[in-house]
């Protein structure tokens, strides 16, 4: 059956991200360089490149992304953040060109969700930055579906490799169904099985006495 | 939901049966179940007559439409057609296994009518991922398919849904401003 006794909370809706979520926030601490726009005094421990007591104005440092999002401000008085190069024109003719070839684990594996929340910095490429963000994601939806629902009783892990985490979880939402369709066609819906992490214990006396 | 539930829902379906044994009506509350007579046939649902075949009690008649020509019909005419073909039976591939498992004696031809079915249901199942991603890269927001059946809705059910979550996720980025601090309560 497929309910399961724990439900996990999922990633929240575009710019919005849900505090429970675990994808969101192992999602915020991906780094971003940014770029100090004021002083912050007393806080030279946090920057090992400099032996200053304070982090002068104008520094550039890797921020996680909930630091960065909790210190920014419509002024921009105090950060003021970089754009990661996958979003950044160059990378957007890429995906333009053809979604599918790009190793989208290896760009980040937040992609989806990095892009979104990077429109909270009101950089002036966000509409595009957004619109490319769906054509990617639109180009590679024919290729995920196809591999999900395609690739049974088989190593999944080159398919998967090249998928960031979004396009994982619409995978084995893929797989499951197809698996359990073909579990039902060949009878074995109904029936009880061991579960294979207990028969890695090999310690069931009733398989030692049926040998 | 699960291939099973499908299949539960599937046994409610009429077939019918003759029986060797003879019983009066019989009253049940989803229906009457019309009397047996040995030699008679008569409409039961399927999870009967599989039951009572279990216990040699009776035979199963072939439904009208498992018969290998006019599956072929079918065929032809689902790998033909562009959109969905009106089905046998709302539930011929439950239907197919069901009875193709259990009585396969009293079916003529099994094999082949086993085959067909199962190209019936690629050539479907191809249609609808197809029809799948048109939807997906037009960005639609409505679509409607005449003619599926619930187990082909509901091997593509969780997949599809998912995915048009994300892109509306994706696409609700293209207008912002729209909500800022909702709190959601769990």
């Amino acid at each position: 059956m497929e309910t399961q006794s724990y439900v996990s909370v999922p990633p929240g809706v575009g710019m919005e991200d849900n505090f429970f979520s675990l994808d969101d926030i192992l999602l915020s601490h991906e780094r971003l360089t940014s770029r100090t726009e004021c002083l912050f005094p007393r806080l030279g421990f946090l920057e090992k490149s400099s032996d200053s007591r304070d982090i002068q104005e104008g520094t550039k440092m890797e921020m996680p992304l909930f630091l960065a999002k909790g210190l920014y401000e419509r002024k921009r008085r105090v950060v003021s953040v970089e754009l990661p190069k996958v979003y950044r024109e160059g990378w957007r003719t890429v995906f333009n060109a053809d979604p599918t070839v790009v190793d989208l684990h290896k760009m980040g594996p937040y992609y989806y969700g990095l892009g979104s929340q990077m429109l909270h910095f009101d950089s002036p490429e966000n509409p595009e930055i957004a619109q490319a963000i769906l054509q990617t994601f639109i180009g590679r939806f024919r290729r995920t579906m196809d591999s999900s629902q395609n690739a049974y009783n088989e190593d999944t892990s080159a398919l998967v490799e090249r998928l960031d985490y979004l396009e994982r979880a619409l995978f084995k939402a893929g797989q499951s169904g197809l698996n359990s369709f073909q579990s039902w066609e060949r009878g074995c819906a109904s029936t009880l099985t061991a579960s294979s992490l207990v028969l890695n214990y090999r310690k069931r006396k009733i398989t030692d006495l049926q040998a | 939901m699960d291939p099973s539930e499908v299949e539960f829902l599937a046994e409610k379906e009429l077939v019918k049966i003759i029986p060797n044994f003879s019983l009066d009506k019989i009253y049940l509350i989803g229906g009457d179940i019309g009397p047996f007579n040995p030699g008679m046939p008569v409409e039961v649902p399927v999870w009967l007559a599989l039951n009572l075949k279990q216990r040699q009690k009776c035979r199963i008649v072939q439904p009208d439409w498992m018969d290998v020509a006019k599956l072929e019909e079918i065929r032809e005419l689902e790998r033909k057609e562009a959109t969905f073909t009106p089905v046998p039976s709302l539930y011929y591939m439950e239907l197919t296994k069901l009875l193709l498992n259990h009585a396969s004696d009293n079916i003529p031809k099994a094999d082949e009518i086993r085959t067909l079915v199962k190209d019936i249901w690629d050539t479907r199942i191809a249609k609808l991922r197809l029809s799948a991603d048109s939807f997906i890269s037009q960005q639609e927001a409505h679509a409607k398919l005449d003619n599926l059946t619930l187990m082909e809705i509901n091997t593509t059910r969780s997949f599809l849904l998912n995915s048009l979550n994300c892109m509306y996720k994706l696409r609700s980025n293209l207008q912002p401003g729209s909500s800022t601090g909702k709190a959601q309560d769990y």
